[in-house]
């Protein structure tokens, strides 16, 4: 399997002196293609400031990020926002999806920007809204949508590009136990049968117990790094 | 045409304050377009007045004759006749002047002579209409009987003489001869206030016999179609004229009336000034709407940077916003000014007193119905709403998607 993700001593901090923060601590961290991996921890482990990292979001202090062989740090401006069009899904655990488009046009609007023709787009959309199993809800707007709806859209929107990594930041976190649960089932499906590969930070014990691969965080530095034989469905 | 639709979507998410947006750009736009139109329509009105009254559109001259006038300054019709071939030239007339004195009985009085085509002046000017005892110039008289004289109302007054009466001229001919001939008044024109008061008209003939400057004139006066080609004319005859003709300049109204034409530019300049300044006013408004509606949406713009929107394409929509707001004002305005410059501009209202617009009184308001009155202020607004986008745009483009996911 190539590796997809790659962090070498990746140290990210905040605040100095009394208020030192390290909230990424020298993470080296090895994600295959195609892994389906739940980084947890306690609250201020460090769990959305690796994703962000991992996401060329923010910039680390120390250390390096290498996407399919691509150290981001190399990158910036509009070729760093072109690499996350192209490689990058996020899903945030407050759906975020933008309010005065449909779901469709959530969706559509990554492909928009990547250029892809009329024909091509329509038919995604399609796809990815049967996928996260949301046919026929395409023209509402998130409002008028539940928060697992909603956050099925992110989902949808973030595989809709075609990207290579997908990074979901507590995805379940603003969903019920069995919402969550279902999101969780679309997206290892998803990851399944197209071979996406998913990392995302969860606090819920039962999303944990559907992670083939459980990357503990505590205070920024990775404390257990855990592949299972057995996965819950 | 995501970024259109989107942008449309967020204005149309915020109807009130869009609304009242608009409105408040339409409602400058509107002050602009009443202000430009009424100070284009009275410039207009005191333009036609004394390009109508006696200036016409263009003049020629022999060179330097505008600043310094001169009776030995002068040429033959004929020598330039054949430049005033332009379609746009709708008919012209030869002047020749002299200054003078005139006399009946014990009264005397200063007085501008001036010669005139009697066919062809009425064509250019109004003089006709301004008659207001007697007859105009007739185109033909005995040659044995006096000759025929038209004479403004300041002279007629100081001579205490009416039509068919008789006055004496004197002058210095063109020769340096003092010439002096008795007249017949045959009509009077104009008030004793007007400018033409102290003018006596000669037929052309009449006065080139009386000053000894047969076949010689002082100035041609042209009236043109349509005023607004007046330089464009004036610089097509000229072109034609140097190869014919040497020392001959043809003057534009703009510059036979220099100083009024100067004071006109500045004054408006001076309104658009104080209209540009309206606007920005009206457009702090807008930079606050805008800037307003950029830091509610940190979140969403964080997320759109996330998901591989370029800084400029955020920025862009922000730009694409701010535009449809001024077009929303724009809209709004020109509905509202139409009907209004409309009025303005055929209705009007008279004034109480008569106001000075460049040193020609003007006794009603009528205001200016053209695009230019519309164009302009629209040109402004549109400005502005690039400007005022500026600093939103660079915001939203700025912002750190992190820092905006974290805010809630
Ligand atoms: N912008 C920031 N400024 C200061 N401190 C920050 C900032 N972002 C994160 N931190 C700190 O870094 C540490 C890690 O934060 P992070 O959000 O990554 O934790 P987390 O594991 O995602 O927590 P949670 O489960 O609550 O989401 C925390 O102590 C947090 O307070
Ligand atoms: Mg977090």
């Amino acid at each position: 399997m190539p590796q997809v993700i790659q962090t070498q001593n990746l140290s990210r901090r905040f605040g100095e002196g009394d208020t030192l923060v390290r909230a990424v601590e020298n993470v080296s961290l090895t994600i295959d293609s195609g892994e389906f991996t739940a980084l947890i921890g306690p609250s201020g482990s460090g769990k959305s400031t690796l994703l962000h990292l991992i996401g060329g979001l923010d910039i680390p202090h120390e250390g390096s990020v290498k996407l399919s062989g691509v150290d981001i740090a190399s990158i910036s401006g509009a070729a760093l926002s072109d690499f996350r069009r192209d490689h990058i899904g996020f899903i945030f655990q407050s759906y975020n999806l933008i309010p005065v488009l449909t779901a469709e046009e959530n969706i559509e609007y990554v492909m928009l920007l990547q250029n892809v023709a009329a024909g091509e787009r329509k038919t995604r959309v399609s796809e990815m809204l049967e996928l996260v199993g949301l046919s026929g809800l395409g023209h509402r707007r998130p409002p008028e949508l539940s928060g697992g709806q909603q956050q099925r859209v992110a989902v949808a929107r973030a595989m809709a590009s075609q990207p290579d990594i997908i990074l979901a930041d507590e995805p379940t976190a603003n969903l019920d136990s069995k919402t969550g649960a279902t999101l969780l089932d679309v997206m290892r499906e998803l990851n399944q049968s197209l071979g996406v590969t998913f990392v995302f930070s969860t606090h819920d014990q039962m999303i944990m117990d559907r992670a083939k691969r459980l990357v503990h965080l505590r205070d920024g530095e990775i404390e257990l790094d855990e592949l299972r034989e057995s996965v819950a469905t | 045409m995501l970024t259109l639709r989107l942008a449309f979507r967020n204005i149309l998410r915020q109807r009130r304050r869009s609304i009242l947006t608009g409105l408040s750009v339409g409602i400058g736009y509107l002050v602009c377009c009443v202000a430009i139109s009424m100070s284009e329509g009275s410039y207009s009105n005191a333009i036609r007045f004394f390009t109508e009254d006696t200036t016409g559109h263009l003049q020629v001259h022999k060179k330097d004759y505008l600043r310094r006038p001169n009776v030995h300054k002068h040429f033959a019709l004929e020598d330039i006749t054949e430049s005033l071939t332009d379609v746009r030239i709708a008919a012209y007339s030869a002047r020749l002047f002299a200054p003078g004195l005139a006399y009946a009985g014990d009264n005397h009085a200063p007085a501008n002579i001036i010669g005139v085509e009697v066919e062809t002046e009425p064509l250019v000017t109004r003089i006709e209409e301004k008659l207001t005892a007697g007859k105009f110039l007739p185109a033909s008289y005995e040659i044995n009987e006096t000759m025929p004289a038209l004479v403004g109302a300041g002279v007629a007054e100081l001579l205490e003489v009416g039509v068919g009466d008789e006055l004496i001229l004197i002058s210095q001919g063109g020769d340096g001869s003092v010439a002096n001939d008795i007249f017949t008044i045959v009509g009077k024109i104009g008030t004793r206030t007007s400018g033409d008061r102290h003018n006596v008209y000669l037929p052309l003939l009449a006065a080139q016999n009386f000053l000894t400057l047969d076949g010689r004139i002082h100035e041609v006066v042209v009236r043109v179609n349509d005023i607004h080609d007046a330089i464009q004319v004036a610089t097509n005859v000229q072109q034609q004229l140097d190869i014919t003709a040497t020392d001959i300049v043809v003057s534009p109204w703009q510059t036979v009336q220099a100083s009024f034409f100067r004071s006109m530019e500045s004054d408006k300049r001076a309104n658009e000034i104080s209209l540009g300044i309206i606007l920005f006013i009206v457009f702090i408004g807008v930079l606050n709407t805008v800037l307003m509606s950029v830091l509610e949406r940190t979140r969403e713009f964080g997320v759109l940077k996330a998901i591989g929107s370029r800084p400029w394409t955020i920025a862009r929509l922000i730009t694409i916003e701010t535009s449809i707001l001024a077009a929303l004002g724009l809209v709004i305005g020109v509905i509202l000014s139409i009907p209004l410059i409309w009025w303005f501009a055929t209705t009007g209202f008279d004034m109480p007193e008569p106001i000075d617009i460049g040193g020609v009184k003007m006794q009603s308001m009528r205001g200016e119905f053209s695009l230019d009155v519309f164009i302009f202020p629209a040109c402004i607004v549109y400005v502005y709403a690039l400007l005022v986008s500026i600093f939103p745009a660079v915001k939203a483009a700025r912002i750190n998607p992190v820092d905006a996911m974290r805010s809630t």
